[in-house]
């Protein structure tokens, strides 16, 4: 998640960058994940990656909440906007996702009405100004978008707008990260932590991240002074042979969260026992679902929702390279039959996906040649 | 490789490094300027200065360059002024040591109105990193600098290099905006912007400020709110207060 802000000032960078190469020296090569797809889209948009030293690999993760929806998701998606008299409300982004046969971009042109919202608020206002019409909104996020989904559907129970629905696909953040740490074959050496999803959940529920795999991870905010600092931080925590959670995004992370937020996220969801993820495969307890008091709102017990799940196309290498294995240039069919304009994969879609980012901001710079964090084979599908 | 330091007929000198910072600024603000944008100056401690980086954009010495819209903000509440006439798109240009309150107060509050920043200033110690976007320093341990020369000899630059850009052929072409612009995710899927609370309304609701104008916001999460508060804004909602101790990096 990116937060716009202005943390460019060159002399500050300079003097980060100065710093990291001068702690970089003084051990061995470190790879650092940055978990976030904000992250990833800043360091490409920046240049960071090329200003670092050659020991210092930055690895990108699975965070971009657009890029880790299934293909299986957007086919139920279209389903649902395909029924009669459904208006289908969605984040800009979700429009070009592709399913198993179209996009909702696709959907739309085919007749359906789907419109893009800049909150789920807009949806339920829809829904007031469209009484006879079912309205859908279909709700994408880690932490950081839950509450205000979450806020959207007490708001509609209050008002007893029961012309409006939710179809649920928030996902949370701790598994994927257990996930990528379980696997045998792990090469990071710590993490760039998210920082808006810590805005909500806090940095506590990182701690096993230290206490567990031993690895330090900093929170870390989202403009390129914000990511070199947490550079600096985390190349410090391993000079010193520390290993903590750190806190850089100061200025908005808060240790507790917010725990309004994490109170309206326990009221209106509760945790699915599975959920899959494009590249993670099926993780548990990993995404979140409408309590049973909320079922009147819940748009997959309102309509006839296929939960097909369908396999990613064989070209496209969106899971390798949402798990670190990868990086974006490397795909088979990156900037050749996978591009902004028509993806293949999910990565190439949003803004904060890897293979947009790296093919909006740095393909033409020449690439280096990197070692990456986790082998190729290290995450198996669960 | 490295460069040779300007130095003036005076002897003040902007090094290498320097010049880059003034270089980048110059570009930034010749593309805001390009795009109809206005300047605002500030110098609570020295208002001489903000007057006269705003005549010397007004009114150019040079016959034939573009007069750039700048205006110098003097009154007594900088701020609340401020507040009250930018619009996003716009400049603020600060000139003051690292601690001027007031400054750092307007530059806190600069990307809740859509504004550029850019802080000029001396002192022995410097902003914190991200106060502005862009710093142009002056280590000064005397005090002499805002009486020297040095500050002006920067904005003088300043000045001279923003023209350079706008006149340089094909640096403000629209498709240089529009590679800008495209870091701004256009589903708000996973964006956060700083919004200023202006007042408060039914049910949870609050009238906050953003670059895109006044939007109604849920603030349910971090009520109550007060006109002048900070908020981080995630799709329609406010997620957490941005603390004035905590705007550090």
């Amino acid at each position: 998640m990116r937060f716009v802000d202005e943390y460019r000032d060159p002399v500050a960078a300079r003097a980060t960058l100065a710093e990291i190469e001068r702690l970089a020296a003084e051990q061995p090569a470190r790879a650092f994940m940055e978990v976030c797809g904000g992250h990833t889209h800043t360091i490409y948009r920046h240049g960071i990656e090329h200003l670092l030293p050659a020991s210092v690999e930055l690895v990108h993760g699975p965070g971009c909440p657009v890029c880790v929806i299934p293909m299986g998701r957007i086919d139920d998606a279209i389903a649902v906007a395909h029924q009669p008299g459904v208006i289908f409300t969605c984040f800009g982004d979700m429009l070009r996702v592709p399913g198993s046969n179209g996009s909702l971009l696709r959907a739309k042109a085919k007749g359906a009405d789907v419109r893009v919202v800049y909150s789920p608020l807009d949806a339920l206002r829809l829904a007031g100004e469209h009484p006879d019409r079912p309205v859908v909104f279909f709700a994408v996020g880690f932490e950081t978008t839950a509450p205000s989904t979450a806020l959207t559907l007490r708001r509609a129970r209050e008002l007893g707008t029961h012309n409006f629905s939710v179809f649920c696909n928030h996902v949370t953040i701790v598994p994927p990260l257990k996930a990528i740490l379980d696997s045998p074959d792990l090469r990071l050496d710590g993490f760039l932590g998210p920082g808006h999803v810590s805005t909500v959940i806090g940095n506590r529920p990182y701690r096993f991240v230290p206490e567990r795999y031993g690895k330090p991870l900093v929170t870390t905010g989202f403009e390129p002074l914000d990511i070199l600092q947490a550079i600096v931080m985390l190349l410090c925590q391993l000079r010193d042979g520390r290993c903590e959670v750190e806190n850089q995004y100061t200025r908005v992370v808060r240790d507790e969260g917010n725990p309004r937020a994490l109170e309206v996220i326990r009221e209106v969801f509760e945790l699915r026992p599975h959920f899959e993820w494009r590249g993670l495969g099926f993780i548990s307890q990993s995404a979140l679902k409408l309590r049973a008091e909320f079922a009147p709102w819940d748009a997959e017990v309102a309509f006839d929702v296929p939960g097909v799940r369908v396999a990613d196309p064989k070209a496209c290498q969106c899971g390798e390279v949402l798990k670190g294995v990868l990086k974006p240039w490397q795909c088979k069919v990156f900037g050749t039959a996978c591009t902004p304009e028509t993806p293949i994969g999910t990565c190439m879609v949003s803004s904060e996906g890897a293979c947009a980012a790296y093919y909006n901001f740095g393909r033409r710079i020449p690439t280096r040649s990197t070692r990456v964090g986790v082998a190729r084979s290290a995450i198996a599908d669960r | 490789m490295s460069a040779a330091p300007f130095v003036d007929a005076s002897g003040l000198d902007i090094d290498a490094a320097q010049g880059r910072d003034l270089a980048s600024a110059s570009f930034s603000l010749a593309r805001r300027f390009a795009a109809g944008a206005t300047m605002w100056c500030i110098a609570p401690a020295w208002p001489q200065h903000a007057r006269h980086v705003a005549v010397e954009f007004v009114h150019p010495v040079t016959i034939g360059k573009r007069a750039l819209a700048a205006v110098a903000v003097t009154g007594p509440q900088p701020v609340a002024e401020l507040r009250s006439v930018v619009r996003a798109g716009d400049v603020l240009c600060a000139i003051s040591t690292a601690d001027e309150s007031i400054v750092v107060d307007a530059l806190r509050r600069a990307p809740a109105w859509g504004l550029e920043t850019l802080w000029i200033g001396c002192g022995p110690t410097q902003p914190r990193a991200g106060a502005a976007g862009h710093v142009l320093w002056v280590d000064d341990r005397d005090g002499r600098a805002p009486y020297d020369g040095s500050i002006v000899l920067r904005y003088h630059v300043l000045w001279e290099l923003t023209h350079v850009c706008i006149d340089h052929p094909g640096l403000m072409r629209p498709q240089a905006e529009a590679a800008d612009g495209a870091d701004t995710c256009i589903t708000c899927s996973d964006e956060g912007s700083i919004g200023e609370v202006v007042d408060g309304v039914a049910d949870g609701d609050a009238r906050v400020r953003t670059p895109r104008g006044v939007e109604v916001i849920d603030v349910t999460l971090v009520a109550p709110v007060r006109g002048g508060d900070l908020l981080l804004l995630h799709a329609g909602v406010a997620i957490t207060r941005i603390e004035s101790e905590h705007a550090g990096g």
